[in-house]
């Protein structure tokens, strides 16, 4: 399921904070990210993850490009990539350091595999590489509590406020 | 008494100095003065490339561009025309159409409200008691300039800002043949640019860019983390082992050929990641209907292809990059998948593909990003002055598709690319504006 920025942002009336463990993995998601500890941030995804930085607020994956649109599969060769040690643009890893506010609960749907929360959040990072980049946006994750009560990242939309673009190389995690 | 000379130091025009047929200076990437010298010569009297016919369908449907750094609107107007127009009204001079892209029938300018036409003639000038008698020739002569020369091939939209030069299939030459190899992949023999164009800021100079896609000899090295840890190149680097050709195809234009090695192998698809014939009838079906089974068994196994267009266009095999020069060290390449109309299932692989492959966080490009602006830090350094092409210059044949080297690495295109450069810089090209520069500029 996929809730949009302007979903994310209609939905603010009757929102909750999630849960703590759910903030505590999405805070540990975002660590791992800034710390460039691309294996364990890897193993935060369950096999039907989505990882999704798109153009534009309105866009259709299946019509419009992304930056990045990745399944299960390609995060684990962007892993790879990054675990080579010749990611030339993310050799030496960009120093970085983010912050989410703002979390809201957007949604939530149970299934076989578990309960998905759908959390919407505002972040900014700052990226230090050569010099410092500003980064910030909306981004929407949607987390599984599977049955077995372990959490997994099935979803991760980044909606960058400067999607429009140009943006400087995005080779690292956001 | 000595008087301090304070006139600037006169601009440059010619870079005789700069460009051997085995090296180049430096400086062609970091002087000012060539960038102007460019801006001039290549991107105000040369044929450019804008956009794609398919980005403007409909009538009133534009796009706003710039041409080097003047920002132009590709319309199509109410009589169905594409036309190149100035954003700028011809009132002030304010940058008229602030939208990316859009439809519209006419241009209202914020500033003093006057309306434009999507033709660019003028049509609304509020308050026209204050021109009193002069008011209709005003109306007349003030539409928005079109770019004096304006052409296409095969969809691709090239404008010229000077009146005079040659033809856009002069300018073109043999490099028509690549973007026909491209339309050959589709079965209406038409293309769809209309996903989307990622934008990436690069810091360093455009031909970096530019060249640096048809440098078969950087692979290996600076991708080297995608044939590691991803999955192995679609064929072998090694030289000697596949028929790879690099091609100077003249005009500056140049490629990297994989005709003859997929010709070999007799495989469809190699450039499509091995796509079996099978996960895309339908596109499969579309293609024998539109072309036969021989033209497309041969479309499939030859692929699209990987051709640098000067000055500023790239078929990127199944996708299109283009630049947009910001100065010196800074440069917005533009990239976008050749999306095929009609093509969904097929359409959508190639998005998934354009975003694995390019763009800022592409697997391949955002290290060619960062080997360019590593190339730029580097060239801070100003000794030693010259930059090697030399390689495969000893084996370089001449036939007649070209410059052609058998050796994939050989640095055949770049000299290409630099031959040309420097004679357009030097107002020695066919069909040069002589003596239109430096004094222009001064
Ligand atoms: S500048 Fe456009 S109306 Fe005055
Ligand atoms: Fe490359």
């Amino acid at each position: 399921m996929t809730v949009t920025a302007r979903e994310a942002i209609d939905h603010g009336a009757q929102a909750t904070r999630p849960e703590a463990a759910v903030e505590a993995f999405l805070y540990r998601e975002a660590r791992l990210a800034d710390e460039a500890r691309y294996s364990e941030w890897e193993a935060l995804w369950d096999d039907d993850g989505v990882y999704w930085v798109p153009m534009g607020p309105d866009d259709d994956p299946h019509v419009n490009l992304s930056y990045i649109y990745d399944n299960r599969r390609r995060i684990k060769s962007r892993i790879a990539q990054l675990n080579s040690g010749v990611r030339h643009s993310q050799t030496p890893p960009s120093v970085m350091r983010r912050t989410l506010a703002n979390l809201e609960v957007l949604d939530r749907t149970s299934d076989d595999r578990g309960t998905t929360v759908t959390v919407g959040a505002n972040f900014a990072l700052y990226e230090y590489r050569y010099d410092m980049n500003i980064w910030a946006g909306r981004v929407v994750y949607a987390v599984r509590i599977r049955a077995d009560g372990e959490l997994r990242l099935v979803a991760k939309t980044v909606h960058l406020v400067n999607a429009g673009g140009p943006v400087p190389t995005l080779a690292f995690l956001v | 008494m000595t008087e301090l000379d304070t006139r600037p130091a006169p601009a440059r025009t010619d870079v005789d100095d700069l460009v051997r047929p085995d090296r180049v200076s430096g400086a062609v990437y970091t002087d000012p003065e060539v960038f102007e010298l460019e801006m001039q010569r290549i991107f105000r009297e040369g044929w450019v490339y804008v956009g794609h016919e398919s980005e403007v369908p409909e009538p009133g449907d534009y796009v706003t561009r710039r041409i080097g750094r003047e920002p132009v609107i590709l319309v199509r107007s109410k009589d169905g025309e594409v036309r190149v127009l100035a954003n700028r009204c011809s009132h002030r001079g304010n940058r008229l159409c602030n939208a990316e892209k859009g439809n519209s029938s006419t241009f209202r300018c914020p500033y003093h409200g006057w309306t434009f036409t999507n033709a660019g003639d003028l049509v609304g000038v509020p308050m026209r008691q204050g021109y009193a008698e002069r008011f209709l020739a005003v109306r007349e002569e003030l539409g928005l300039a079109p770019a004096p020369r304006m052409d296409s091939y095969g969809g691709f939209v090239f404008a010229s800002l000077t009146a005079e030069g040659i033809s856009l299939r002069e300018h073109l030459g043999s490099a028509t043949g690549a973007i026909d190899r491209l339309l050959a992949l589709s079965p209406t023999g038409t293309l769809d640019l209309r996903a989307g164009w990622m934008k990436h800021r690069m810091r360093c100079n455009w031909k970096m860019v530019m060249e640096n896609n048809v440098d078969g000899y950087h692979a290996l090295f600076t991708h080297q983390s995608v044939y590691d840890a991803v999955r192995p190149a679609k064929v072998s680097h090694v030289p000697t082992k596949v028929e790879v050709y690099v091609r100077d195809l003249g005009d500056g234009h140049s490629e990297i050929d994989y005709a003859a090695e997929y010709t070999r192998l007799d495989d469809e698809f190699v450039w499509f990641g091995r796509a079996p014939r099978e996960k895309l009838p339908k596109y499969v079906a579309a293609m024998e209907e539109a072309h036969g089974p021989e033209a497309t068994h041969k479309a499939f196994v030859v692929g699209p292809p990987h051709t640098l267009i000067f000055p500023n266009l790239f078929l990127a095999e199944m996708n299109i990059m283009t630049v947009e020069p910001l100065g010196p060290g800074e440069t917005i390449a533009y990239t976008t998948p050749a999306l095929i109309p009609g093509q969904d299932e097929m359409n959508e692989r190639m998005l998934r593909r354009t975003e694995g492959a390019m763009g800022p966080a592409g697997f391949l490009i955002a290290d060619d990003g960062e080997i360019g602006m590593r190339n730029q830090f580097g060239l801070a350094a100003r000794e030693p002055e010259w930059i090697q092409l030399s390689r495969g210059i000893e084996t370089d044949i001449e036939d007649e598709t070209g410059i052609v080297n058998h050796d994939k690495s050989a640095e055949t295109p770049q000299r290409g690319w630099w031959k040309h450069w420097s004679s357009v810089l030097n107002g020695r090209a066919p069909g040069a504006v002589s003596g239109s520069t430096g004094e222009e500029r001064a």
